[in-house]
């Protein structure tokens, strides 16, 4: 019987031996796959994507090689550089007011002291489960300055139809658009860390006197600031490719919105309808640029703000 | 016997091949359809991307005459997103259908992608006759046929005559004449205008810079000849500038729910527009039914009987389509086809490009009640045939639009002037000619 | 659970309580807003959604004339649109939240060569615009005979780096590194660990993923705007859109913009419905990522 038993276990040593994958190999296996697909449908793209960017295929006389002229030209592109001026009002406009309800909402959910807490919590978070072609559409009927509810509203009260889409308005009707999106994805990125905070910490200030707003603001906010922080890159790097909202909105704002509205939208026309598929990558790339350096000197800011 | 190994492949060898082939040497006599087309029992499939609704409907009655010819419309788009699509795909090399509908605004931009398949070397000059004299020459280049014409759009003046009752307004024949009714119902009746304004509009507006004799494109070869800000658009800008600063004019966006319920309610009198108008109009608005009439578009010389077109289709083939015959055939029964031509215009209300559906005073006299018992075919008809031809598109004219667009669009939101707006589409279209490669004369 | 505040009930701290749900009441007004919009739209008739107004309802209840349009038009092509999203956004957010599971247990668990610059790597994959990737993106999709095919939007979706830095912050904190250890004491292999030992552990940030990425697909709509051309196989994004512009221009014949709103209606309300459901899975991964396995 022992033999049996030594053998059995000897037996199933080996086969768990052979499908032992060593340390040292794993990692690279458990990554295999995603980063086989982030090649294939990242990378190569974006490769690709370079090689038209030093290229230009013309109408008449067919493509030739071109070394960077397409990035010269995007640097002293001024439907370019108005694009980039545009979206850093727009987020300059935008992240500050949405990301501060979205803070403002996650401390009040996270103290407590509201009624229907999960009601809040989950209805603010639908707009997020709304495609953003959908969000855009009826923004734009509820905009509609002949038909819309707030055309008809004002117009019941007395008071003059409002204009969303002219050169002062049509940033913030964007930005409403944006944030009546993304408020909520942001609040519950922002709850799940306060509410990560341990709860003796709570009892800790309690005891040395702090009432609830103190202890939100003084204790609880700077321990989510690398949170906050992470939010602050992402929604700078959306803004900044701002394209889908100005896109579908584009009929009905022609006064305002043009072809080159933000640098996204204009590499799209560049490609799609002047077919100048060369320069919309190079285009596109210098956006990128544009992105990876701002997102990068905000991170400096932040870090030395944090470590002070 | 040991198996041939013959390149033909493993499961083939030589004996079963010399059967196949003998076999289909051996049938070539079947002469029920034209020449090259393929037999009874070979089914062939054609693509065919086209958005003007009812299509399904001709297809159907193409496949029963033609049962070996299967086609499979799709509907990828209307207008500009239709042709993203057919350059997408002839940048890919591959995904192109083998017909698709082609505006006539968009064939030189096709030809100069060296994707249309020229029809003629299949037969299609066999229907020449058939069509409008200028439409068939819109799509084709002598012997060359790069389109078979579907439906056009021949301009006219749409006007509410109940709201033209109210305002003691008279149907204006001159361009003069619709000045003086536009301020004057401005004044009459403040929110309500004579017409909107569709700065955005890039077809109305080449339309009727048509009419007024614009020629803005030639093309010779690689050269180019580029005149949009001539004495003719700069008249025409300062002419609707006029109405605008008055506000005898709307500037709201057109083509838009807000517009189309503008037209029925009243708040906008008369829409220029193409005979496909009343399309449109009949299957969006309720509220109108009746109010409507035609008449022709006004002019600049009184007497005068210039008019234009706005829009229209064709059937083109690429050259891409392995089925070059079949695609022929599909497209010469759809533009050409008796019942065809009597279905688009009776059911889908297009304008006709046959001749022989034009000279049908029955088909022409159909009484509309959208047009309270108006025979609006009549007008349009002879508009069609004062068409002004010689007008030439841009071998890049989505470009081009999108130009219009964007500038026409800013000065109403205060960027100048429109006649200004036409210096900066000059600017911007020489400029993309010349990067573009073209010699700009 | 918050117990600041909670040490005293007097009418101060009630009136708070008041005005902050007060607060939170206005923003969810709203919030709603254009949801009662598309609600009291898709009731409407046609000429009605220009005459009443636009947050209520009109007198005309056509409700089920819209919806039976909807699912009728061309041939009941909505549903196929509907099956097709939900189709995509279901083998996306499953494969996606796979990889990005199985990459963020690499880089939370593990040291390598090449660790930091992958992850550099992934990082800034974030801040490419999408743009300068579709037109490649089509390209190569076309060079491989995948253009018009679920796969043209299924395979790029299933790259969701979000996920990745998601699944290895999760990771890092739900999963101590005792129990790895122990797991390779008893001679099991890596992939039994993962696979065994961890995955139960892995769940609730698995699932956050998964919600993530589904919701992305669902809502995606300008890869497969660029990679698709039959109608049979459009999500409900281009779908719709294509329809509100054929209404927009009126030759729809049928095609009214209240079908839109009703179709816009019923596209929405599943990923609603599957949140209000799932929340309490994802709720838990969020929260458990700050607390110590």
């Amino acid at each position: 019987m022992a033999d049996i038993a030594a053998t059995g276990s000897a037996v199933a040593k080996r086969r768990r031996r052979r499908i032992i994958v060593n340390k040292r190999v794993a990692p690279y296996v458990f990554l295999a796959p995603f980063i086989i697909l982030f090649v294939v449908f990242l990378i190569v793209p974006l490769l690709y994507a370079f090689d038209l960017s030093v290229y230009k295929s013309t109408l008449v006389g067919g493509t030739r090689f071109v070394w960077f002229d397409n990035y010269k030209r995007a640097f002293t592109d001024a439907n370019f550089w108005s694009g980039i001026v545009l979206l850093i009002k727009f987020s300059l406009m935008q992240i500050p007011v949405m990301l501060g309800l979205s803070l403002l909402f996650a401390l009040i959910l996270d103290s407590g002291t509201v009624y229907a807490k999960s009601f809040f919590r989950v209805s603010f978070f639908i707009p997020y489960a709304v495609p953003a072609v959908i969000a855009t559409l009826l923004w734009g009927y509820m905009y509609g300055p002949a038909y819309g509810p707030f055309a008809q509203l004002a117009t019941a009260i007395g008071w003059p139809k409002p204009d969303f889409f002219n050169d002062q308005t049509i940033l913030p009707s964007i930005a409403n658009i944006a944030t009546w999106e993304y408020m909520g994805y942001n609040m519950i990125i922002y709850y799940a860390a306060l509410q990560a905070i341990p709860t003796d910490l709570e009892e800790a200030s309690l005891m040395d006197g702090a009432g609830a707003f103190t202890y939100a603001l003084r204790i609880k906010l700077p321990m989510i600031v690398p949170t906050i922080i992470v939010t602050i890159i992402f929604s700078i790097i959306g803004s900044l490719q701002l394209f889908s909202e100005p896109y579908l909105l584009i009929n009905l704002a022609r006064n305002v919105i043009n072809s080159h509205f933000t640098p996204n939208l204009y590499a799209y026309t560049l490609a799609f309808t002047g077919q100048q598929y060369n320069y919309s990558a190079a285009i596109s790339f210098v956006l990128g640029g544009v992105v990876a350096v701002i997102s990068y000197v905000f991170m400096l800011f932040a870090n030395r703000g944090v470590s002070r | 016997m040991p198996k041939d190994k013959s390149i033909l492949g493993a499961g083939l060898d030589r004996r079963r091949f010399l059967q196949v082939a003998g076999a289909s040497l051996a049938a070539p006599a079947l002469a029920t359809l034209p020449a090259g087309v393929a037999r009874a029992d070979d089914v062939v499939n054609l693509t065919f991307w086209a958005w003007t609704p009812g299509t399904q409907d001709v297809v159907n009655m193409f496949e029963k005459k033609y049962p070996n010819i299967k086609v499979n419309l799709q509907n990828v788009g209307q207008g500009a997103p239709h042709y993203v699509k057919l350059r997408d795909a002839i940048k890919a090399g591959t995904g192109l259908p083998d017909v698709a509908q082609m505006e006539f605004n968009s064939i030189p931009s096709f030809k100069a992608l060296k994707a249309l398949a020229d029809m003629g070397t299949s037969g299609a000059n066999d229907v020449k006759d058939k069509f409008v004299d200028w439409t068939w020459k819109a799509a084709s280049d002598g012997d060359k046929v790069y389109g078979i014409p579907w439906d056009s759009g021949p301009m006219g003046l749409l006007y509410r005559k109940d709201v033209f009752d109210d305002n003691k307004l008279t149907v204006p024949e001159t361009w003069d004449e619709f000045a003086d009714a536009a301020l004057q119902l401005a004044k009459n009746k403040p929110g309500t205008f004579l017409t909107d304004f569709g700065a955005a509009d890039a077809g109305w507006i080449a339309a009727v810079l048509w009419q007024k004799g614009w020629r803005p494109f030639h093309v010779d070869g690689t050269n180019i000849h580029i005149q949009l800000n001539d004495p003719i658009a700069k008249e025409w800008a300062g002419y609707w500038q006029k109405l605008i600063d008055a506000k005898a004019v709307d500037t709201a966006p057109v083509w838009t729910t807000e517009w189309f319920a503008g037209l029925d309610s009243g708040k906008y009198a008369s829409w220029i527009t193409a005979a496909w108008g009343p399309t449109l109009m009949t299957s969006s608005m309720k509220a109108s039914v009746g109010k409507w009439r035609a008449a022709p578009m006004p002019q600049y010389k009184k007497g005068d009987k210039i008019d234009s077109n706005w829009g229209g289709s064709n059937f083109s083939a690429f050259t891409t389509s392995p089925h070059l015959k079949e695609a022929t055939l599909f497209a010469t029964f759809m533009g050409g086809d008796p019942d065809a031509g009597r279905f688009w215009n009776t059911k889908e209300f297009l304008f006709p490009v046959q001749k022989a559906l034009i000279e049908d005073k029955e088909l022409m006299g159909t009484k509309y009640d959208f047009y309270g018992g108006q025979a609006v075919n009549e007008v349009f008809a002879a508009a069609e045939n004062q068409v002004d031809v010689g007008f030439e598109f841009a071998p890049f004219q989505d470009y081009v639009n999108t130009q219009i667009q964007d500038e026409l669009a800013a000065s109403i939101g205060g960027k100048g002037t429109l006649a200004d707006a036409f210096d900066r589409v000059q600017d911007t279209v020489v400029s993309y000619a010349n990067d573009q490669g073209y010699t700009v004369v | 659970m918050s117990i600041v505040g909670k040490s005293t009930a007097s009418a101060g701290f009630v009136r708070t309580r008041w005005l902050l749900t007060g607060v939170l009441g206005l923003y969810f007004i709203y919030t709603f807003m254009p949801l009662v919009y598309v609600i009291t739209a898709s009731t409407k008739t046609n000429p009605d959604l220009f005459t009443s107004f636009g947050l209520w309802f009109s007198e005309d209840f056509h409700l089920w004339q819209n919806l039976y349009d909807l699912f009728t038009i061309q041939k009941g092509i909505f549903s196929q649109w509907l099956w097709n999203t939900f189709y995509y956004a279901l083998v996306s957010g499953l494969g996606s939240a796979v990889f990005a599971t199985l990459a963020g247990y690499a880089f939370a668990k593990y040291d390598f060569i090449g660790k930091n610059f992958l992850f550099a790597l992934v990082l800034g994959a974030v801040m490419i615009p999408q743009t300068a990737l579709v037109i490649p993106l089509f390209l190569l999709l076309s060079k491989f005979g995948l253009l018009n095919t679920p796969w043209a939007v299924i395979l790029p979706s299933l790259v969701f780096p979000p996920g990745v830095f998601l699944m290895r912050a999760y990771i890092d904190e739900a999963i101590s590194n005792e129990i790895i250890d122990a797991g390779r004491v008893d001679g099991a292999g890596e992939l039994h660990i993962f696979s065994s030992l961890a995955f139960r552990l892995l769940m609730p940030g698995f699932t956050t993923v998964f919600i993530l990425a589904f919701v992305a697909s669902w809502n995606n709509y300008f890869l497969p705007l660029v990679v698709l051309n039959s109608s049979e196989h459009f999500p409900v994004t281009v779908g719709l859109a294509q329809w509100y512009a054929s209404a927009v221009s009126g030759s729809g014949g049928s095609l009214l913009f209240t079908v839109v709103m009703a179709g816009a209606l019923v596209s929405i309300l599943p990923v609603i419905v599957a949140f209000l459901i799932m929340q309490r899975f994802w709720q838990g991964g969020l929260q458990a990522g700050g607390v110590k396995a």
